[in-house]
């Protein structure tokens, strides 16, 4: 397959607009610059693209949301927060390739009607921030971005604004808290972002890889864009392979390889010989684990809804016969309760709660009752929170729960691993 | 006291926003970089009145994030090993035991020559190139024993 | 209108009502932490959840619009699995230290819990904990956040409500610690609004640290005594001695909110300075006698005095039927017209200032201010003389997004709230208010307005030091809405110049067919009541007409000349209030016959020949009036100490003792008399206002006084004040602190605990001018007196203006001015 996302990666001075440009970068901008902005939207719309920050919501229906009113402010935010554990992917891009997420937002604030876009990157993120901003002087300086660019009357600004460790940055109504500079806690919804969203305003928020995809959709055509992968969920995708295989990384693939594609062909298979598959997530530590049966379900939105679980940000993790699942659990759930932003009751209170049962467990103080204890404040917490943070806590717990029951028994009666 | 640099640098950053109070997570960053890893009230109360906001405004907004160390000073390495569920399954407990041993102390502590601070954090979105960690502003990945003592020794 | 199912009941709502107060209004309760109806929602807590067909989860009633033809289930098992659910999460942290809280038996969590379960603990991890020791955050506030269920009132109240912004959320997840910066103690407006909302016991009042049980308390319903706002209150006492006042959620205007007087300054009543036994003068020496010795004494000295000669002053904090007997004993048993009700202002102004204030015309409610497109606020500095009034403007202005236009020589905190603030010199409010007539008038000169021209404009323009700018904004404002609150303070009464502007500008506002509203905003709890009643030398109960008499000033004149033969004195430090220093103390010295009726030893009182020990608030039973014309009730919940009586009793007595039929014999008969007799209070009653106002919620109506029937007030001119021309750098104003409220809040001791000391405030720019930091000591030495006290600066206040309040003993402001002396010139110096 041709790649769109990944095709400068590796390459040397990938990230210079020099090369960038030399390799096709910003024609599709120039051409957009040329079309009536309703015909971008309907382009998206066109091509079926779903966002890849995790919901996959319709990127088009999404725009098209955005009030048409030209005298209004509106802004685009790129999502490039990405905190799901296991996934790597935007990092990928704004490393090697800044410039095709500058001329994706580029178009993107054009077809909305935005002329001041943010970049919120992860805190830890400190040599992407560098080089996206970087690239972003570059792109002024050649008339890229900044005002009437290429003679279009368009005026486009883009900043980089800074995160600074916090998972939940990375859900959309949080993000713009943080970027006004309150605490990262989701904002009711109604009203949508589309309509209020950054200083009140109407905003468009989207994934890093998503906003990649637009450049390509605006030079080949929305059908080159939905005729790859499956027809609701099309487009390519790029997993992230961590854990237990041979090869892990970023793999560029069309929508819907399987897991055992992924696993098996792409990453060389399992890392250690005689330590076979013994689960893996697929989309990112939300996303409720699958076994090997699964490996043949493709991995796209809504196959593996269909199997309970989801694509989330498109994070494989690969387990094998060594990995304890309480151990695996415990991390994760620590994870969640570690990032709840404290907002609503059930996660904030929820989720640490889960957590110690769980260390409990783990260390080998587990009792009678533990398993149903944590189903319980499962059921609690699930559906009854704020945002989807806490609902994510859950259904990570309830699939290891339900596939590895009797390691987490085995657990509590005998106060030590089943697999060690 | 913030140094005139800095407060330069906050001013610059102003520029971003449509509202000052925007700038406060850049600003409490420029304030804690220059005082070598963590910030301070005084710098808060500063920033508070750059910013025109009421200094425990300041204070919320910077204590929801975990990379901003308030009155917790490190040391000059900080150490920063991933923890999470990618790095776990490819041995970060080793690596981070292998720290404590070789540094003579517990993960959260600073050495006593003030050079490092060993701690561990949640995914840093290096998945795969796991285990990895990172020393200030750089990342390091596909981690092991060797790696880390040919580091350690660089570190002055 | 929407129609809804809740549990099977149909009902009719608004558009966009919340499910919760749907629910609420079809008669099911619905538990809430986070919500709170002043406040913007938040929707975290999750208490409220409920189920809604067709909708697979749960939703929070308390964000969520109805829509019609929605069906709602508010009891189905699982939302009460959801709630005893979110209880057990928030029983996971919390410290479970009942016994020793200070909360505990009305705490909301604890009632919860017993209510909606669980009730049975699957804790068994530990539990983290913020700190080991409860800290105190201000003189009046101690924590701990151990017992926090996180719903961020406390907060929001802080930043929403009051404005402050003192308090923040610190840390993340669980965490989270709602507190100051950095836990330090806190310099902010004290007035406890956060523990009033916090529902267990996180926040808690200082003073009141284990001194009782809420089951012990015993309480009375009724209403601050300190400024004319007229905050509905709770105040509770155990064993004789009043414990804690407190707000009640939408109950009163003020809802949740009180300001730190109200809540922490009712404690004066238990101050063991109280006069509890009557006093007569015998060889130059105050001794104990009993009640009826000392009518008899004031009869025998009453007797045969030609009541030209005798004069009578009340206080505004009495009750409206103790100033109406008073003004009766007066005018009808001692047949004299000298009647006040203030030391401080002139009857002329209060004339005018009633008159151009339209108080004559009945009550206006203060939510039917905030309804209007314009607040002007003049003439007063909201932010701490009325505070609660400074929150209902914040908190309305937020969300509906009125034009408040502020003008105020000195910087406050509502001027964050506005769109406008002009900085204008002091006692030029008529400057400001002729310079937007003139501007409104467009050139097309009004009857009124004849002769006035540009030059004039401009002189006004100087003399308020306000720019023509800002003028033409506020003008463009003001002719752009079609209905206009103009809210005046006592400002008008200190200067009175700028009544005639207000009326002028009332009046034209109203000729261009513009609605118009206008409330005082007054001092003293009673003050309107007073007026009302008839407690001035110019009009009688309901502004009638009446023989005109002396005012303050007048019966202080004649007694100088030796003219006042007896003054009868009720609740009013005449000596201590008064402009000058020396000029009461003399006069009242040659009255031939001084009673003097109050709860302490004031220096007026000290010169008496009679002192007779009256009560507090809490002691008695009445209504007030407050600057709304809105008549309130105030309940008895303590007893008078020793011997001391409630003064509607001892003003009848001494009324008996003249004609045996004076009277009526009960606080409810006088108020009938009052019905009868004062047209525009034929309305009020004992019963509306201690009733949950659950219909018309904050704003009872009902209990807005009616126009009088022909008020006999006029608005007049008066001359420009003059301002002394000593040079010194600084121009005095006053008023009372955001702490104190008149003298008597220095009879508090937590209020004293907040502020004891005299402090002088001037700008930030001033201070820093004069190499002085606030904070310093320093000497306001002006003409005829001078006194050291603190500096305090305010960042935005106009230059050369400096503030004492009238309320400190330590530096008596009064002193600081002239009987008919123009405005005082003061210098600062730093005390070496
Ligand atoms: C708890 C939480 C964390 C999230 N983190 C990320 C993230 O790190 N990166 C991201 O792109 N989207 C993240 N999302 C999804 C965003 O809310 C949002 O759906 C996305 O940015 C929209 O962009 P898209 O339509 O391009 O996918 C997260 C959502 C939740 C609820
Ligand atoms: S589920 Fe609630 S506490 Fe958790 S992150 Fe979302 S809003 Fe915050
Ligand atoms: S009351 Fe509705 S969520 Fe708290």
């Amino acid at each position: 397959m041709e790649k769109v996302l990944l095709k400068n990666l590796g390459k040397p001075g990938s990230h210079t607009l020099a090369n960038y440009v030399a390799s096709g970068g910003y024609k599709a901008f120039s051409t957009a610059l040329k079309m009536k902005p309703d015909n971008i939207i309907q382009m998206v719309k066109d091509s079926g693209l779903r966002g890849r920050g995790g919901a996959g919501f319709s990127t088009g229906l999404k725009w098209s949301f955005i009030p048409k009113d030209p005298t209004l402010q509106k802004y685009l935010c790129c999502n490039a927060d990405e905190g799901e554990p296991g996934t790597f992917k935007d990092r990928g891009i704004i490393d090697h390739d800044p410039h095709l997420l500058i001329e994706g937002m580029a178009i993107s604030c054009y077809a909305i009607g935005a002329s001041k876009s943010y970049i919120y990157i992860r805190g830890e993120f400190v040599f992407g921030a560098e080089r996206l901003q970087e690239a972003i002087d570059e792109a002024y300086a050649n008339g890229y971005l900044g005002k009437n660019i290429q003679g279009s009357g368009f005026d486009l600004d883009m900043y980089v604004h800074r995160g600074f460790g916090a998972y939940i940055c990375g859900e959309e109504t949080a993000l713009l808290e943080s970027i006004e500079g309150y605490r990262a806690q989701p904002r009711k919804k109604p009203p949508f972002p589309a309509l209020a969203g950054l200083y009140g305003k109407p905003t468009v928020i989207n994934n890093v890889e998503t906003l990649s995809c637009i450049p390509a959709i605006v030079e080949k055509g929305p059908e080159w864009f939905s005729k790859m992968g499956p027809v609701k969920s099309p487009g390519p995708k790029i997993y992230c392979v961590s854990g237990h295989v041979k090869k892990p990384g970023l793999y560029e693939l069309p929508m819907g390889t399987t897991a055992r594609d992924i696993i098996y062909n792409h990453c060389g298979g399992m890392l250690r010989d005689g330590k076979p598959l013994k689960a893996f997530i697929p989309g990112g530590v939300s996303a409720p684990l699958l076994m090997p049966a699964d490996l043949d379900t493709p991995l796209d939105f809504d196959s593996l809804a269909a199997k309970g679980t989801m694509l989330g940000s498109g994070a494989v993790i690969v387990m094998d016969t060594s990995t304890c699942m309480v151990k695996t659990a415990y991390i994760i759930n620590r994870f969640f309760s570690h990032e709840s932003c404290g907002k609503c009751t059930p996660c904030r209170d929820g989720t640490p709660w889960l957590t110690r049962i769980l260390k409990r467990i783990e260390h080998g103080e587990g009792r009678p009752g533990d398993l149903e204890l944590l189903d319980g404040v499962c059921d609690n917490i699930f559906g009854r929170t704020f945002c989807p943070l806490g609902d994510g806590a859950v259904m990570a717990l309830r699939g290891a729960l339900k596939n590895f029951r009797e390691e987490f028994q085995y657990h509590i009666d005998h106060k030590r691993c089943m697999v060690s | 006291m913030l140094s005139e640099q800095a407060k330069q640098e906050i001013l610059a950053s102003l520029k971003k926003y449509h509202d000052k109070r925007s700038a406060v997570m850049d600003a409490v960053r420029i304030a804690q970089k220059e005082n070598g890893g963590h910030v301070v009230k005084r710098d808060m109360e500063e920033i508070a009145e750059i910013l025109e906001m009421q200094p425990v405004e300041v204070n919320a907004a910077a204590a929801f994030y975990t990379m901003y160390r308030i009155d917790k000073p490190v040391g000059r390495h900080h150490i920063q090993v991933c923890r999470n569920i990618s790095c776990s399954l490819m041995g970060a407990e080793h690596i981070i035991k292998h720290l404590e041993r070789s540094l003579g102390i517990k993960t959260g502590e600073t050495t006593t020559d003030h050079r490092i601070t060993l701690s561990t954090v949640e995914c840093l979105g290096s998945c795969g190139t796991a285990p990895m960690m990172q020393v200030n502003d750089e990342y390091y990945e596909n981690l092991t024993e060797a790696k880390i003592d040919e580091l350690l020794k660089k570190m002055a | 209108m929407v129609t809804v199912k809740i549990n099977g009941k149909e009902i009719t709502v608004e558009d966009n009502t919340l499910i919760l107060d749907a629910a609420r209004d079809a008669g099911y309760e619905i538990p809430t932490f986070c919500y709170q109806a002043d406040l913007m929602g938040i929707g975290s807590c999750r208490m409220c959840l409920v189920e809604i067909e067709g909708q697979k989860k749960l939703q929070p009633s308390c964000v969520t619009p109805v829509l019609h033809g929605m069906s709602i289930n508010t009891d189905s098992g699982t939302v009460q699995t959801a709630r005893a659910g979110v209880l057990e999460f928030l029983l996971a942290n919390h410290a479970m230290d009942c016994p020793v809280c200070d909360k505990g038996g009305e705490c909301e969590l604890q009632d919860m819990v017993h209510k909606h379960g669980p009730h049975k603990g699957r804790h068994a991890e530990p539990k983290f904990k913020f700190h080991d020791k409860d800290y105190v955050l201000s003189p009046v506030i101690i924590k701990n956040s151990n017992r926090c269920v996180q719903c961020m009132k406390c907060v929001r109240v802080c930043r929403e409500v009051v404005g402050q912004n003192v308090l923040g959320a610190l840390g993340r997840g669980d965490h989270q610690e709602p507190t100051s910066f950095f836990r330090a103690f806190m310099n902010c407006e004290m007035d406890g609004n956060c523990i009033e909302v916090c529902p267990v016991g996180c926040f808690m009042r200082l003073p009141y640290r284990y001194k009782s049980r809420p089951w012990d308390l015993k309480s009375s319903d009724t209403i601050c005594p300190y400024c004319a706002t007229g905050c509905r209150m709770v105040i509770e006492e155990r064993a004789g001695t009043l414990m804690r006042a407190k707000a009640q959620l939408g109950v009163g205007l003020n809802s949740e909110t009180l300001c730190a007087r109200g809540r922490f300054g009712q404690d004066f009543v238990n101050n063991p300075e109280r006069i509890n036994q009557p006093l007569v003068r015998r060889y130059g020496k105050l001794e104990p006698v009993t009640w009826e010795e000392a009518i008899s004494h004031i009869k025998e000295n009453l007797t045969a005095l030609d009541g030209d000669k005798i004069g009578g002053i009340a206080s505004p904090r009495l009750t409206n039927e103790e100033l109406y007997l008073f003004q009766k004993l007066m005018r009808e048993v001692l047949g004299s017209p000298n009647i006040d009700s203030s030391s401080r202002f002139s009857p002329d102004a209060v004339e005018g200032f009633v008159a151009a204030t339209g108080m004559g015309e009945g009550g206006v409610s203060v939510y039917d201010c905030m309804e209007a497109d314009t607040v002007l606020i003049i003439g007063t500095h909201l932010s701490d003389e009325n505070p609660v009034i400074d929150y209902i403007v914040r908190r309305i202005s937020a969300s509906r997004r009125m034009n408040v236009i502020i003008a105020s020589p000195r910087a406050m905190k509502l001027d964050s709230s506005a769109n406008i603030v002009l900085r204008h010199n002091v006692a030029s409010e008529n400057a400001v208010l002729t310079s937007l007539v003139i501007g409104l008038n467009e050139g097309k000169l009004a009857d009124t307005l004849k002769g006035m021209h540009e030059a004039q404009l401009d002189a006004n323009l100087k003399a308020s030091g306000v720019s023509a700018d800002l003028i033409s904004t506020v003008v463009n404002r003001l002719a752009a809405s079609s209905s206009i609150a103009i809210i005046a303070g006592t400002d008008f009464l200190r200067y009175p110049e700028g009544i005639s502007g207000l009326g002028l500008l009332k009046d034209l506002l109203k000729s261009r067919g513009k609605k118009v509203t206008v409330m005082p905003v007054l001092d003293r709890a009673n003050q309107r009541g007073a007026w009302e009643m008839g407690v001035h030398p110019g009009f009688g109960p309901g502004y009638s007409e009446t023989r005109k008499g002396l005012g303050t000033e007048g019966m202080l004149d004649a007694a100088m000349k030796g003219e006042l033969e007896a003054l009868y004195v009720v609740g009013s430090d005449v000596a201590s209030m008064y402009p000058g220093d020396d000029f009461a103390r003399t006069a009242l010295s040659k009255v031939g016959f001084l009673i003097v009726q109050d709860m302490f030893m004031t220096e007026t009182a000290r010169q008496a020949h009679v002192v007779l020990p009256g009560a507090a608030h809490a002691e008695k039973d009445g209504t007030y009036t407050n600057q709304e014309g809105r008549a309130q009730v105030i309940k008895k919940l303590l007893t008078a100490p020793g011997r001391a009586k409630q003064d509607i009793n001892i003003i009848r007595a001494i009324g008996e003792s003249f004609d045996r039929s004076f009277g009526p014999k009960h606080f409810a008969l006088v108020l009938d008399e009052i019905r009868k007799e004062v047209p525009s209070y034929a309305d009020v009653s004992l019963s509306f206002n201690n009733k949950r106002n659950t219909d018309n919620k904050l704003d009872n109506r009902g209990a807005l006084v009616k126009a009088a029937a022909a008020p006999a007030v006029k608005v007049k001119s008066f001359n420009p004040a003059s301002v002394e021309t000593s040079g010194a750098r600084f121009i005095l104003t006053t008023g009372n602190h955001l702490f104190h409220s008149g003298r008597s809040s220095m009879k508090s001791e937590t209020l004293l605990g907040l502020l004891k000391g005299a402090v002088v405030e001037i700008s930030e720019e001033d201070a820093a001018s004069l190499g002085l930091k606030s904070g310093e000591k320093v000497r306001v030495k002006g003409a005829n007196f001078e006194a050291q006290m603190t500096l305090l600066t305010k960042k935005g206040t106009k230059s050369g203006v400096a503030f004492i309040a009238e309320n400190f003993d330590d530096a008596p402001v009064n002193r600081y001015f002239r009987r008919g002396g123009g405005i005082p010139r003061v210098d600062i110096i730093k005390t070496i």
